[in-house]
């Protein structure tokens, strides 16, 4: 992951005290990776510009609550990737669901339903989500790290094709030049892990079923 | 043959950070079909029950991202033939729209610095001046409210 949490936070406690220079740092140094980002997409260069625009204009809003352990160029790209998901819905280029992209109170962003919930049930599952996934996170980050000094690349490749890209055993195996069965281990391996080292932790998706 | 998309295929539609002629792709399967359009109801609804998928946990938290200082070793060639052969793979195999639009960044300074140095032998800035007009426009437009929290 992206590094230079120490050169965020200076830049953060700088634009807080309103240092217009600061804001203009946070513009030179984000502003390009963000363009690429909308334009991928988008293809229309005023368009890009606005969503751009709107992207720092929110986290300008959101800089009382953003914390300082998070790196702000995640931040940004997470506010950049809604507004264009609104764009491409206001275009007709994407389909609206019943359900919307909103920000919880912990600046994240989350995926919340139209069904209407009682609060303390919210609350009791953001609270239940945020152990599990800090828990997810520690455990994968660690072991990512362990494949890369080993050398294991094929093993996170494998890994992430099956979890982040959900691909099937057989996709997986072709892409890679696997064999299925090779697959299906580095995957057993890893919900092992998980399972065992994230207590109480079932998958829900893709992997398991 | 329609093609099946996984659970994760879906989620990572809904969040927009498939590669964009991937998301097109599903965009319009979505559009024809009520089951896809039932599933990823679906997926909403489990997610609002607080159910975790692993992808989506990877995704947040870009749990195998290169930094902008790996992306530029890559754009050197300094990184070893397995590095950047991860690089490739993660940018390209699993089309990660983050790295992807760092290392289209990195890539148009790099063409800009090479650009400037081949110009003026180095004299001046090196940034496109569409892109610093551009830069210049989102300053002037969005600096007065720094100055309103400033005053606050």
């Amino acid at each position: 992951m992206s590094g230079g949490l120490d050169g965020d936070r200076v830049l953060l406690k700088r634009l807080r005290a309103g240092d217009q220079s600061a804001w203009r740092e946070l513009i030179d140094r984000f502003e390009g990776r963000l363009h690429a980002y909308v334009d991928a997409r988008v293809r229309d260069r005023t368009a890009c510009e606005d969503i751009v625009q709107e992207t720092l204009l929110g986290f300008h809003h959101a800089l009382p609550h953003f914390a300082d352990d998070k790196p702000i160029e995640n931040y940004l790209f997470r506010i950049a990737a809604h507004k264009r998901m609104d764009h491409m819905r206001q275009v007709g280029r994407r389909q609206r669901f019943s359900g919307s992209l909103t920000t919880s109170s912990g600046g994240e962003w989350d995926i919340v339903a139209s069904t209407q919930r009682g609060a303390s049930s919210i609350v009791r599952n953001s609270e239940q989500q945020r152990i599990e996934e800090a828990a997810i996170v520690a455990v994968l980050t660690e072991q990512i790290a362990r494949w890369r000094e080993r050398g294991d690349w094929r093993k996170l490749e494998c890994v992430e094709l099956l979890f982040v890209r959900g691909w099937t055993n057989k996709r997986v195996a072709e892409t890679l030049g696997m064999s299925e069965q090779q697959v299906a281990n580095f995957k057993y391996d890893t919900i092992e892990m998980l399972r065992k080292r994230v207590g109480g932790y079932r998958p829900v998706d893709g992997p398991l079923t | 043959m329609a093609r099946e998309f996984t659970s994760a295929e879906l989620e990572t539609y809904i969040d927009e950070e498939l590669p964009a002629e991937e998301m097109a792709a599903i965009e319009s399967e979505v559009r024809a079909k009520p089951e896809l359009q039932a599933r990823i109801a679906e997926i909403l609804e489990r997610q609002n029950q607080g159910a975790h998928s692993i992808a989506a946990i990877w995704r947040r938290h870009r749990l195998s991202c290169l930094s902008r200082g790996q992306l530029g070793s890559y754009l050197l060639g300094t990184l070893s033939a397995e590095e950047a052969g991860y690089v490739d793979f993660h940018v390209r195999t699993v089309g990660c729209a983050f790295c992807g639009a760092n290392l289209e960044d990195l890539q148009r300074q790099q063409v800009e610095r090479e650009r400037a140095a081949a110009a003026s032998g180095s004299s001046g800035s090196p940034l496109d001046p569409a892109v610093q007009a551009r830069r210049q426009r989102y300053f002037q437009s969005s600096a007065g409210y720094l100055s309103l929290r400033k005053g606050t």
